[in-house]
């Protein structure tokens, strides 16, 4: 978003005139007045190259032909594009190209969508002078999932210089030289790198394509569907084809959705996940302890009477209700309107619960907000970043190109606190790109921004005039942080004096401003104050409500945001609005016709507390496994052993699944319509792109069907009469555009904020948090998101199961020098809760002290993990653990 | 590891340039100097040790001709075969090279003495046909001087008939009696 009218130029194309801002490539100008000029090395995202020589064009006064692609317009410019001279040189161009290029159209899977393929149709060439043999290169295997088949290629070096711009891995090289230039990795190895697709997407023949498709399909028999990806907040527009009922292939076009055509692994090879064989496909119901299929009637009418029991023998509040952030809104309205006006209970929860609430709670009770005040395009446009606890390429992908973007592209000044540190290896890393890099443990992170708080009041860097609107606020802090001393702030968090003033001048500095939040901070003890204290940072540099500046957390699931907003959590209605919240009560009354519930709601963890106690009678869970998720000190498996009904909504038959009295098989989001929220609170449509797996529904059906068994229908004709249902509800909901239009800062609640709302807990918040003294072992143990995985949804899929299928601990090079332990070697971890062994990956990445264990294979890894929950916003921390190591020989 | 026996000279090569990049090429002359041809092995921790991956030093590594991949003989017979030696008959010497070690371009002989490779324009075009020799010239190629080049190089390891190594500006001439 530049702040100044850019400059225009007027010039013609083919004798029309245009007028576009300076700078712009004339190639670009053309495209505006519908001219288009072949050439293959050309990409708007990329910069210009001019190696193909393919989009020659005659400008007037210049005695040769220019490459429209890396000529920039100028005032008066007269461009021909279609003039025999240009025509000459492209055919010319495109007989040099043809004289390799094998003809085996038939076997490519471009076929059809092949840009050679089209400029020869359009220059028509019938024979070549080149009677030589064609280059040959020898077939090499070049990866499990991308597949290469270099005597197709023209050597245009987009996916090079896409591998290395855009995504920072820099896993492609062109090898050799001249016509025998070959498109590999590193000699004769496989490719390892971030698997984004970028390479297969942006190749304009077929020389690079997709082996999960490979001769599947010839692009016109596809059918294509537009929606958006499940496997992260990011909320990335995906283009999914299909051929009869059959998954082939997802991609993205360049422009579309948030991510501008951008896709990581997960998006572009995760898709299969839907069409998993292990997918549940009947409902069943538990017959003499044994889970069997049933029909649907069957399956409903039992949950549906063995409800009204319950609810007549005990009450509403005997039931309670758990939902995955991964549903569409629509779902995640009729979950709770039903918990809430069919059952009459407040007590339901999602998955928001597990770290993203506390990103949201901090937001409305600083800034008044549910959302970020900032969007994708103000991060691009940042002076300065500032990220907090993210990996953002692992588990933000997309929202990581935006930080990349504005670092490499725009020069932003980008700050990281990670637990994680500057390493090349074969994915992308952030902090290699950081101007100043805090290596955090991630028990520090609270610490670390304290110290940069700290910096900033010492340095005079408040900003003048919050000074005199909000003194108790400033004085607070300030004596509140003299009170610390930066020895001691050194000494716990292993950062320096130096680096923290240096920092707060960069920030300080910035007119724009963005901070992300991460799940190392959102997940983790403390994780709410640390999101109030950047806040209160924000505040004392004068930039939480300045244009461009703004602090976002990053949801871990596609649907965070919604589940919030939809108020499928305990303690909102709609809105998000409190529960107390009188005003919005009434309306939703008026809209249901039926008063809502007044008791409390109850979180995730006070629901299983009420299980065990044998208070909660009864559990709907939509597409949530607690037993699967959460460490045996949950005690997630008595409980719902102790319940007289649960009733799981899946797709597969999990953990949890597999204790329920009855399962009813649901479809995934490839199979139904409706909206999702992303991380930066924008709608956006999911659309339908295969029939349901099975006899599979939406969840919001099942609701539905439900509520007209149990005697107070919910009536939905399709998602779209839900969406417009929400919308009465939440006014303006979901005006579905291209871009969001993110909420201001509600002064209101701002300066109650800074006279009293900072002060309840300030004595907490700004004081140094000691490191936890378990007596374990000396490592500190994370359960992370890797980039090739989403929560366990991304373990049905067959694609990035060929990245990733199993858990490995990750370890600093030093550390395992120390140990004597291999890469690939075995190693036993463990503490005074279990012991587990596992394969060791030597990275370099992982700071030393710490070690990494992904998620998604948690099974029986996470018994180690230590359990606590929050005590303001009730969130469940479990992703730490301390262990000792021991090599297994 | 490079690092370990070199620490000293990659120091010197490093403390040259602005941009920790540009140190490439001197980084790889360094490891080809010291094995022969560049190793994997190299070309990861000249990677490492400029902060690129391995592939962008592969992409390096393979685009210049002065760079061995694989290992060579004794003596590394680098044919010009640009525009002005191919008009003056690179292609025959090429030939005479081939017919008398029995090697063709890219291999190298049983003995592993010699090994045969064509490389792009040596700026030595106003006297061709001509080839390199390690880092020597030899210029206006004969059959008969080729005879006694490679006589010469199998019995002494060196032949008078070289014209180089060239230097620019061209190093004083030694005074006499120094």
């Amino acid at each position: 978003m530049p702040d100044q009218k850019p400059e225009t130029v007027r010039l013609t194309i083919d004798g029309t005139t245009v007028a576009v801002p300076k700078g712009t490539l004339v190639i670009e100008a053309a495209r505006r007045v519908g001219v288009m000029i072949p050439h293959f090395c050309y990409h708007p995202k990329l910069k210009p190259d001019a190696n193909c020589r393919m989009c020659l064009v005659e400008v007037e006064k210049m005695p040769k032909l220019q490459t429209a692609c890396s000529t920039p317009v100028a005032e008066g410019m007269a461009v021909r594009t279609a003039t025999t001279t240009v025509d000459d040189a492209h055919k010319s161009v495109l007989e040099f190209i043809l004289a390799n290029h094998p003809l085996d159209c038939p076997v490519c899977d471009q076929g059809g969508k092949c840009d050679l393929q089209d400029f020869s149709h359009q220059y028509t060439p019938t024979t070549s002078r080149f009677t030589e043999t064609k280059r040959i290169f020898q077939k090499e295997y070049f990866s499990p999932l991308i597949e290469t088949q270099m005597n197709r290629c023209v050597q245009c070096l987009r996916c090079v210089r896409y591998c290395d711009e855009i995504m920072d891995v820099k896993a492609l090289a062109p090898v050799g030289r001249g016509t025998m230039t070959e498109i590999k990795h590193f000699g004769p190895h496989e490719l390892d790198c971030e698997f984004c697709g970028g390479c297969i997407q942006i190749c304009p023949v077929g020389a690079i394509t997709s082996r999960l498709s490979m001769y599947e399909y010839r692009p016109w028999m596809l059918k294509r569907a537009d929606t958006i990806c499940t496997f992260c907040g990011d909320g990335c527009r995906i283009t999914v084809q299909t051929k009869g009922n059959e998954l082939i292939e997802v991609n993205s076009a360049h422009g579309a959705g948030r991510n501008n055509g951008d896709l990581c692994a997960r998006g572009f090879f995760g898709f299969h996940a839907s069409s998993d064989a292990d997918r549940l496909t009947h409902p069943l119901i538990r017959r003499e302890g044994k889970l069997v299929e049933a029909t649907w009637e069957d399956a409903l009418e039992y949950v549906a009477e063995q409800a009204l029991r319950l609810k007549l023998a005990h009450s509403a509040d005997a039931f309670g209700g758990l939902i995955t952030s991964r549903c569409t809104n629509e779902d995640l309205y009729v979950f709770q309107k039903f918990m809430r006006q069919v059952i009459g209970t407040n007590r339901i929860d999602s998955s928001a619960r597990y770290g993203h609430l506390n990103g949201v709670q901090a937001l409305r009770r600083v800034q008044g907000t549910h959302r970020w005040t900032i969007a994708f395009e103000d991060i691009v446009a940042a002076n300065a970043l500032l990220l907090v606890g993210t990996n953002i390429t692992e588990t933000s992908p997309i929202t990581g190109l935006k930080v990349k973007e504005a670092v490499k592209k725009r020069q932003a000044s980008l700050v990281t606190m990670e637990a994680l540190q500057p390493a090349i290896d074969t994915l992308s890393n952030i902090t290699n790109l950081a101007l100043q890099h805090f290596p955090t443990h991630p028990a520090q992170f609270g610490n670390t921004v304290l110290g940069l708080t700290k910096a900033v009041i010492e340095g005079n860097l408040v900003d003048a005039t919050l000074a005199q609107q909000a003194p108790a606020f400033v004085q607070r802090l300030t004596s509140a942080l003299q009170g610390i001393s930066w020895e001691n702030l050194e000494a716990v968090t292993g950062q320096t004096r130096t680096q923290w003033t240096e920092t707060a001048k960069i920030l300080a500095g910035a007119n724009r401003l963005v901070i992300l939040v991460g799940n190392g901070v959102l997940r983790h003890p403390g994780g709410d104050a640390t999101v109030t204290n950047l806040l209160d940072l924000l505040i004392l540099l004068g930039k939480l409500d300045k244009p461009g500046c703004g602090l976002g957390p990053l949801a871990e699931e596609n649907n965070d945001q919604g589940a919030v907003e939809m108020g499928a959590v305990a303690e909102f209605f709609p809105g998000p609005a409190p529960l107390d919240d009188q005003p919005v009560r009434d309306r939703i009354a008026t809209v249901w016709r039926e008063e809502l519930p007044r008791t409390p709601g109850a979180s995730l963890t006070e629901m299983l507390a009420a299980a065990n106690k044998g208070s909660l009678k009864a559990l709907f869970v939509v597409g949530e496994n607690p037993v699967g998720t959460l460490p045996a000190e949950a005690q997630a498996a008595e409980a719902l052993g102790k319940l007289d009904l649960l009733v799981c909504q899946e797709l597969f038959l999990t953990e949890t699944a597999a204790m329920a009295h009855v399962v009813l098989p649901a479809c995934s989001y490839m199979e139904k319509d409706g909206t999702f929220t992303n991380s930066e609170g924008h709608v956006q449509g999911v659309r339908q792109a295969i029939n349901p797996v099975g006899d599979s529904r939406p969840d919001w059906e099942m609701f539905s069907a439900l509520s007209v068994l149990m005697g107070s229908p919910l009536e939905y004709g399709d998602a779209r009469e839900i969406l417009k249902e929400i919308r009465t509800v939440i006014p303006g909901y979901g005006l579905l555009g291209p871009t969001p239009t993110p909420p201001k800062v509600d002064q209101a609640v701002l300066s109650g904020y800074l006279t009293q709302g900072f002060a309840g807990d300030a004595a907490t918040r700004y004081a140094v948090s000691q490191p936890r003294q378990t007596g374990d072992g000396s490592f500190t143990l994370m359960f992370v998101q890797t980039l090739f995985h989403s929560g366990k949804l991304s373990t049905h899929s067959k694609g990035l199961l060929q990245l990733q299928q199993e858990g490995f601990l990750s370890i600093n090079p030093e550390d395992a020098a120390r140990l004597d332990l291999a890469d690939g070697g075995q190693v036993k971890v463990s503490n005074s809760r279990g012991a587990i062994t596992t394969t060791v990956k030597i990275r370099e990445r992982v700071p030393a002290g710490l070690l990494w264990f992904p998620e998604h294979f948690d099974g029986e890894a996470k018994q180690l993990a230590e359990w606590t929950i929050d005590p303001r916003t009730q969130i469940p921390y479990f992703k730490l653990a301390h262990v000792s190591l021991a090599k297994v020989s | 590891m490079l690092k370990e026996t070199h620490k000293a000279e990659i120091d010197d090569i490093l403390s040259r340039y602005p941009v920790k990049r540009s140190a490439l090429l001197p980084l790889l002359y360094l490891a080809q100097r010291e094995q022969g041809y560049i190793t994997e092995a190299a070309m990861q921790e000249i990677a490492g040790l400029l902060k690129l991956t391995p592939p962008q030093v592969y992409e390096t590594a393979t685009f210049y001709t002065m760079l061995n991949l694989k290992p060579v003989g004794k003596f590394h017979l680098q044919v010009c075969k640009s525009l002005m030696c191919a008009l003056v008959g690179s292609d025959t010497v090429i030939g005479w090279i081939s017919a008398k070690l029995g090697i063709k371009p890219g291999e190298t002989t049983p003995d592993r003495l010699f090994t045969l490779s064509i490389v792009e324009c040596l700026a030595a075009c106003g006297t061709g046909p001509m080839m390199q020799v390690n880092d020597d010239y030899y210029e206006r190629l004969t059959e008969e001087k080729l005879d006694r080049i490679l006589a010469d190089l199998r019995q002494t390891g060196t032949c008078s008939l070289k014209t180089g190594p060239f230097m620019w500006p061209e190093p004083a001439p030694a005074k006499p009696g120094a």
